[in-house]
């Protein structure tokens, strides 16, 4: 049998059978999806890369799966990441109710992604993008709270976000009369696609939509807090990725092959990739301004995601070779920090019952390797060497200056700078302060939590000094989407001017300082060192008493926001709250005219009937 | 072999020069302040005889790990920051006989970020001792780091594109060929980092994560003895940093130390005037303060830049 078929078969039917199995024991369907996961990994690792081929013909149409070089490093995000989220969801999920239903959409959300990313045909495109958007909805839904403002956020962007891609679909279709994704791509090289503009920003539209990008990044705050963290981790880390994987077809496949010539006004590629690449900046911007004003951590790292998805959405809508590498870089480190930070934030919110950051404070000294997992991932997204955020966002920088576009560039600075505050804010937040004794109760989580997020960030921590081990399988990729000759060096960054920055140089000298002082302060006078726990302190000469907590932890910003008022005055959703208000009006008269009484409708027919006859009478 | 023992000493030895020079010049600014407000003030050399005190203390006191691990991250950025910014003009005779390091293996990007390195050390080591105080210094110092960072990114944003190049040593060639300094060929671009300066060097009217009596020295507030030494140790390197740097991006660069003390000496004296005669401002005043004319100029010194 085929095998990219028996992977998808494997997930789809794993689904089912988690499903069901929640009547035999409630523990059962979670180990059935570790099980899955497992099972297809070692399928899809173990298999030759070229059996992934997958062709049927049904009701007249071709169904075309493949995974070439490009998909294939998405599908290492996903089956990696997955498969670490379902090692933590068996500690995670236990003792919840309806784990059958949760795990059952898991699983299909996984197998929707993998045949999205596989998918060669617009068809099977759209079918797995459906199962991966309605799977995720049960998720997002799954505890039921918030539903209004969460769940129909939700559902109606991906809906708007489906129908603009269906639109497409059907425009391409009536142009050319195929679904195939590599006949399209001919067809676009060869002029023969009148549509193909419309289409595109229909495309884009759909994608932006799972990406999170300004303005439709509404829903993703509410949904990424709501889901259960071992989903969100998946939901953050690759499941708006399929958003950046779409763009990457639409801007780097089709519409380089635009022709200049049928579109007088501007370069349209050039043109749409700026707006889609202002849009990132300014995504990033406001998500992080709106991140740091957060104090439930799990709403923060929703925030910081949507902020995040921005710049990965610039580095794909620029297009150079240094760009589209910075934000696949940034995409798969994406998935590995922020998928580490929602599952610890997870493993707090098991240990100990909340991640609103106003109630829970000094949990280091309890939960010491969360906070390790916590740290690294957090030195990662805020981008300081030597972890590999830096080499992600250091190519993103160089990209874009290179490049001319040196505006965005201080807006991307802002919120990188920016996000150095909120990143400290869940570190205090959560794991700093004083030690409260509500949560002198607080234990380490089990192993199975703890071990897929220390891998994570080991991960995390290699990456910094070899970049060059993730550089293999992006360039491959690249080369698929049709750039040439990629370059990449282990250890070495280099731009188009030839500048360069040596990592092993900065991690060597890092390292050799850090181990100096290390010995310098942990040795000179180890015997006289006095512990002290965190109330024993004097502020301004006084003593708090052992139940005063003195955590600094409301209105975390507040000089911060009060500088930044004007930043902080227009709200999206309050935009299109109002949009939905105007709407309810505008029904709300329709009813009036359209009553559904027939005596009323009578009435409309003698009316109409006068003033036929006073026209008519007036024109003879 | 022999190449790398003498890159090694010369790392000794820029680091032993960049300490000495920024704690004398803050000892020399204790001085003047005294003198200005009409005090005697402390000898020039307080500031040893302080760090001497604070490293001869018998007991520590420990606040946990990231305590332990603050002062460490703090001098680790410094010493690594210095190793990568060319404290002498390159080629020079001064620069190959004592001052070999490694600055054209990083570049401005990066020490952007590196600087960040030993704050946000800090920032963790004073969360984790409890002291509000302490916590309340680091938010005002990150969100001041916000401000000041727009108008300092715009100037060098500006340098970059014009000159076609992210490297530090290739911003001085270009200085030294022309012969022009920055601070005359990019004016507006220097304001802006200037204005910039005056927020990085946290003095009055900027010193609000400080904030004495009002913060009880903010993030420190609690670290004490062999900590606090090497905390001050490594404030001083950093001193010394900014300055050079600054002094290679738009003074030219130094050919000798005695050049190089005479530029950084000036350029830190600015914000130290300006903070004689401001007082204090709250958070959201500096931060706007700085998104306000700095970034103005920031912005022209770019356009220039790229028109």
């Amino acid at each position: 049998m085929n095998t990219l078929a028996l992977i998808l078969l494997i997930l789809f039917s794993g689904a089912i059978v988690a499903f069901l199995s929640e009547k035999v024991s409630k523990f059962l369907p979670s180990l059935i999806a570790f099980i899955s996961i497992t099972a297809a990994g070692i399928l899809f690792y173990t298999s030759p890369a070229d059996v992934f081929n997958f062709k049927l013909s049904m009701a007249g149409l071709n169904f075309t799966l493949k995974i070439d070089e490009f998909s294939r490093l998405f599908v290492h995000m996903i089956i990696g990441l997955s498969w670490l989220a379902s090692m933590y969801a068996v500690g995670y999920m236990q003792n919840k109710e309806r784990q059958g239903t949760f795990f059952f959409n898991m699983l299909l959300s996984i197998g929707g992604m993998l045949g999205i990313v596989a998918a060669r045909d617009l068809v099977s495109f759209f079918v797995f993008w459906e199962i991966m958007t309605w799977s995720s909805f049960l998720i997002v839904v799954w505890t039921g709270a918030d539903f209004r403002r969460t769940g129909i956020w939700y559902m109606v962007f991906s809906a708007m976000g489906a129908y603009a891609m269906l639109m497409a679909i059907m425009m391409i279709y009536s142009d050319i009369h195929t679904f195939n994704i590599d006949e399209i791509i001919a067809a676009i090289a060869e002029q023969r696609l009148p549509h193909l503009v419309e289409a595109s920003v229909l495309l884009l539209f759909g994608f932006s939509v799972k990406a999170a990008l300004m303005p439709l990044h509404v829903w993703a705050p509410n949904a990424y807090t709501q889901a259960p963290a071992a989903y969100t981790a998946i939901f953050s880390g690759v499941l708006s990725k399929m958003g950046i994987f779409g763009m990457a077809l639409v801007l780097l496949s089709m519409l380089k092959f635009a022709n200049p010539a049928d579109f007088s006004l501007v370069y349209i590629n050039g043109f749409i990739g700026q707006i889609l690449a202002w849009l990132g900046a300014i995504t990033a911007a406001i998500a992080t301004l709106y991140a740091l004003i957060q104090t439930d951590a799990k709403k923060l790292l929703a925030y910081s995601s949507v902020a995040q998805l921005g710049y990965i959405t610039i580095g794909i809508a620029i297009g150079t070779p240094l760009s589209v590498m910075a934000s696949l870089f940034l995409a798969v480190l994406h998935a590995l920090f922020k998928g580490t930070l929602f599952l610890a934030m997870g493993a707090v919110e098991r240990q100990a019952g909340t991640t609103d950051m106003t109630k829970i404070s000094g949990l280091i000294r309890r939960m010491p390797w969360t906070f390790f997992v916590t740290l690294v991932s957090i030195i990662s997204l805020a981008g300081v060497p030597p972890l590999a955020g830096f080499v992600g966002k250091w190519m993103l920088y160089e990209a874009l200056i290179t490049n001319g576009n040196v505006f965005m560039v201080v807006v991307v600075f802002f919120s990188s700078t920016a996000a150095f505050l909120y990143s400290y804010r869940i570190l205090f937040g959560i794991f700093l302060g004083q030690e409260e004794d509500d949560t002198a109760h607080v234990k380490e989580a089990p192993l199975s939590m703890i071990l897929p997020m220390v891998v994570m960030a080991l991960l995390l921590i290699a990456l910094g000094t070899y970049p060059g081990l993730l550089f293999d399988p992006i360039a491959q990729g690249m080369t698929v989407l049709g750039f040439e000759n990629v370059t990449w060096q282990m250890t070495v960054l280099s731009n188009v001017w030839g500048n360069t920055v040596n990592l092993m140089y900065i991690s060597t000298t890092i390292g050799v300082a850090f181990v100096a002082a290390l010995l310098f302060l942990t040795l000179k006078g180890r015997k006289g060192s006095r512990n002290v726990g965190t109330k024993d302190i004097s502020t301004s000469g006084e003593i708090p008493l052992e139940h005063e907590n003195l955590t600094y932890q409301l209105d975390f910003f507040k000089p911060f926001e009060r500088a930044a008022s004007p930043l902080y005055r227009r709200k999206m959703t309050k935009i299109y709250d109002d949009l939905s208000n105007g709407l309810d009006a505008l029904f709300d008269f329709t009813r009036k005219i359209y009553t559904g009484n027939g005596q009323t409708y009578a009435l409309y027919v003698v009316i109409f009937l006068v003033a036929l006859l006073i026209y008519v009478q007036n024109t003879l | 072999m022999e190449g790398l023992a003498i890159k090694i000493l010369g790392a000794v030895i820029t680091t032993i020069v960049a300490f000495a020079v920024g704690m004398t010049y803050g000892g020399i600014t204790r001085k003047l302040t005294a003198r200005v407000q009409n005090r005697v003030g402390p000898t020039i050399f307080q500031n040893f005889i302080d760090l001497l005190k604070l490293q001869s203390k018998k007991t520590n006191i420990y606040h946990g790990v990231m305590g332990h691990f603050a002062p460490m991250w703090i001098i680790t950025a410094a010493i690594t920051v210095l190793m990568f910014i060319p404290v002498l003009h390159p080629g020079t005779a001064w620069y190959n006989s004592w001052f070999p390091n490694l600055s054209f293996h990083g570049d401005l990007i990066f020490l952007l970020y590196m600087m960040v390195f030993g704050s946000l050390g800090m920032a963790l080591g004073a969360g984790q001792t409890g002291n509000p105080n302490s916590a309340i210094g680091v938010t005002r110092g990150l969100s001041q780091m916000v401000g000041f960072e727009i108008p300092f990114v715009l100037a060098l944003v500006a340098l970059m594109v014009q000159y076609q190049t992210t490297s530090i040593q290739d911003i001085m060639t270009v200085q030294r060929e022309s012969g022009v300094w920055m601070m005359f060929s990019n004016p507006f671009s220097f304001l802006a980092a200037l204005f910039a300066s005056l927020g990085m060097f946290r003095y009055s009217p900027f010193d609000i994560v400080g904030a004495p009596a009002e913060l009880a020295s903010g993030p420190v507030s609690e670290f004490g003895g062999k900590y606090l030494g090497t905390m001050m140790s490594g404030g001083s390197i950093f001193a010394f940093i900014k300055l050079t740097l600054y002094v290679d991006l738009f003074l030219g660069g130094a050919y000798s130390i005695p050049e190089l003390l005479i530029k950084t000496f000036a350029l830190y004296m600015i914000p130290v005037f300006y903070g004689w005669v401001n007082p204090r401002y709250r958070t959201e005043q500096a931060i706007r303060y700085f998104w306000g004319w700095p970034t103005a100029l920031g912005v022209i010194g770019l356009l220039i830049a790229i028109f």
